[in-house]
């Protein structure tokens, strides 16, 4: 069982979204320095020790307290350097003057160097880490990323486990995988929010809805350097198995539809839904996911041609109120 | 091969508290009005339909059919459609003036919706939308086993059958493209929330009333004690809406118009509400036979204060009243009847109370009955 450690910094930074660029703060790598939404991925394999640094950014600071919570993960320990406590044990929530400020030991930049996350990545599956601080506004400014547990074996050829999100025997082998991570966006929050102001979280009013920190049409753009790293866009073949592993990090329900595809759910939540005794997996056009909810889906194309993933609730689909926009992507199957 | 036509045109609808908004709808016709929701398709799992799309509008118009795999556009495979590189429509358009002709198979029964796939964030809360039944291959409504909604041996029989679907109204939007003024969908406020296209207490109308010329549909479930009632909900608007009858739970059988079974596991659940997401369907049975109710054991009912029965003009009320299928009370003065026919009525609402409203306004929006009959034709609950 390996260790993987990553080191990470809270960083404000720019992001640019079809109505021009606003402010946000992300994680970063502590190696690259540039911000992202959502934050680095994170990976490792069932039974690894996954160990989380977050250090203080001495350059662009967001200015508040910073925390990282890993819903869905157990047994989550804590140091920190110098503010304690220096030995490693269990998080919990944080308190000043009998108030709670933070759902788990958070890192103060004004006196800390350094805190150390540390869990075992128990089970298969995809994840969310996101901010434990002010969640309801650091969230929203971009502090969420995604953990991907792969089953052992998953990219040993001739594993049972090869290939597949949740190992052999779960209806999960994939032949492509994508992440698509669901969220919104409220431009005018990004541009009004100063740290350790409250903000008054009833103006919340989002204008973007994103897919990996992307509106569409940059959603079907690559992967690249910039603070929205990633790409949606799906390239498969006739007949392969496509794995989407659909991530809710947003404040709203969103409802992805497939595209005129019918999805297989091969896992909820990271629970699979097929285990050695039950085959509970069950087929759909459409999936709701509430906030910070998970499924995986496989679909499995049997055309070529072009097709597009979006948000059901159309609304979203716009940027600055003119379709096509928002919550969108295209899956292209070549034959 | 079923043809069916469906007009893509204008109109008026109504809403019980006298309003009246413009809309977009699907009509059956040339001539015909056009309706909220769209016409109802019911096709068979198997047997090749052919769908034609006129359109009168002034702006181009498709249909997306989820859940089914195949479909054709003049006989080409359909596709995204694009004007300067910029995405127009998910599927193959009419434009306006044109058609277009979509043809496929369905290949699995179930409950599905059908609507644009052009400018969606208009014209489907517009109300380009409809409900389509694909019926089972093995489907027979004369024998008790092949009468079902997902085939012999699925545990899907049933007596009656009903399409409820919902959707909501921002009647400024509405207004905004009668008025050809800037669409700002970031504005969306419903004020209306619909079953098949009426607001209660017109969901609890006939279907086909000749003063409801735009909205067909009515939305009164109604059967007997013990009979399985097919709901199949399809969610037609852009906001999730849970709704639940009262009375018993139901059992979801499919959802997405797939049948929720792997071989032999039966995957099906019991629900107190069901939460009706965008773009989703769900069938569910709905089977009355508590309070242990025969004939010979009536169930006896006090009378309530008759100041929470009375309801609008004499002979009008919205409590069923005394007694349930049993002996009659006393009649208020100016009443000349509360049930005549002695059934006894469940709500089926939404169950986020402002959607129970009509803009504010309770009772109406996103609500209907389920009557409980003692006796009921058999041609009631029929969908064609
Ligand atoms: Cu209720």
């Amino acid at each position: 069982m390996a260790t993987i450690t990553r080191v990470l910094q809270v960083s404000t930074g720019s992001l640019s979204l079809p109505g021009g660029n606003i402010p946000f703060w992300g994680f970063a790598d502590a190696l690259r320095v540039i911000p992202q939404l959502p934050g680095p991925i994170i990976e490792a394999t069932a039974g690894d020790r996954i160990l989380i640094f977050l250090m203080r950014n001495f350059f662009r600071p967001i200015g508040e307290p910073i925390s990282i919570l890993f819903p869905g993960q157990e047994n989550v320990l804590v140091r920190k350097i110098p503010g304690g406590p220096f030995i490693l044990e269990p998080v919990k929530p944080q308190y000043s003057s009998g108030k709670i400020i933070s759902f788990t030991n958070f890192l103060d930049e004004l006196q800390d160097l350094i805190i150390e996350y540390s869990f075992i990545a128990r089970k298969a599956g995809i994840y969310l880490y996101e901010s434990g601080t002010n969640p309801e506004k650091q969230i929203q400014m971009g502090l969420y990323g995604i953990i991907i547990i792969r089953p052992p074996g998953y990219n040993n050829p001739g594993h049972p486990n090869f290939k597949t999100a949740y190992g052999t025997d779960t209806n999960s082998f994939f032949d492509v995988e994508k992440i698509l991570v669901l969220s919104e966006i409220d431009s005018v929050m990004h541009n009004d929010v100063l740290p350790n102001v409250y903000y008054d979280m009833l103006k919340f009013k989002p204008d973007n809805w994103v897919i990996n920190g992307r509106s569409f049409p940059d959603t079907v753009n690559e992967d690249n350097n910039s603070s929205q790293p990633y790409g949606s866009q799906i390239n498969c073949r006739v007949g392969q198995r496509v794995l989407l592993r659909i991530v809710n990090a947003g404040l709203q329900n969103h409802t992805l539809n497939l595209g005129g595809f019918v999805g297989l759910v091969v896992a909820e939540d990271s629970f699979p839904l097929k285990t050695s005794t039950l085959d509970a997996t069950y087929e759909k056009t459409s999936l709701t996911l509430g906030s910070g909810q998970r499924m995986d889906i496989i679909i499995t194309p049997n055309a070529s041609g072009e097709y597009y993933l979006f948000d059901r609730g159309y609304h979203h689909l716009v940027n600055n109120d003119h379709f096509p926009g928002g919550m969108m992507t295209k899956i292209n199957v070549s034959s | 091969m079923p043809v069916i036509d469906l007009w893509a045109k204008d109109g008026y609808l109504s809403t019980p508290d006298g309003n009246s908004i413009y809309f977009w709808g699907f009509s059956k016709s040339e001539t015909g009005p056009a309706q909220l929701p769209g016409p109802h398709i019911v096709a068979r799992q198997g047997e090749t339909i052919n769908i034609n799309l006129y359109n009168t509008l002034t702006e181009p118009v498709s249909i997306s059919f989820s859940g089914q795999s195949g479909i054709m556009a003049d006989g080409q495979p359909v596709q995204p459609q694009y004007t300067d590189g910029k995405l127009l429509s998910f599927f193959n358009h009419a434009e306006p003036g044109g058609m277009v002709s979509y043809t496929f198979t369905p290949s699995f029964p179930g409950t599905f919706i059908y609507e644009s796939g052009t400018n969606p964030h208009k014209q489907v809360p517009m109300g380009l939308y409809g409900g389509m039944v694909v019926r089972p291959a093995d489907y027979n409504p004369d024998a008790r086993e092949f009468k079902t909604a997902y085939g012999a041996g699925t545990d899907t029989e049933y007596d009656r059958e009903y399409l409820l679907i919902t959707w909501e109204i921002d009647p400024d939007m509405h207004q905004a493209v009668e008025e050809g003024k800037p669409y700002q969908v970031s504005k969306f406020l419903p004020r209306y929330w619909t079953l098949n296209g009426r607001c209660a207490p017109d969901t609890m109308l006939m279907d086909g009333l000749d003063y409801l010329p735009h909205q067909p549909y009515g939305s009164m479930i109604m059967g007997q004690p013990g009979e399985k009632i097919l709901m199949r909900y399809i969610g037609a608007g852009i906001e999730n809406h849970p709704l639940h009858p009262h009375g018993t739970h139901t059992r979801v059988v499919a959802v997405d118009g797939r049948l929720l079974r792997n071989e032999n596991v039966d995957l099906s659940f019991k629900r107190f509400t069901v939460l009706v997401g965008a773009g989703q369907t769900y069938d569910q049975i709905y089977q009355w036979d508590d309070l242990g109710y025969t004939t010979q054991n009536p169930i006896p009912t006090i009378l309530p204060n008759l100041r929470n029965m009375g309801v609008g003009d004499a002979g009008w009320t919205m409590w069923s009243g005394s007694p349930y299928l049993g002996v009659k009370g006393d009649i208020p003065v100016g009443v000349v009847s509360y049930n005549e026919f002695g059934e006894y009525y469940f709500m089926l609402h939404s169950h986020e109370e402002l959607q129970i409203t009509n803009w504010g306004e309770f009772p109406g929006g996103m609500m209907t009955m389920v009557a409980i009959y003692p006796s009921l034709s058999p041609a009631v609950g029929i969908l064609e």
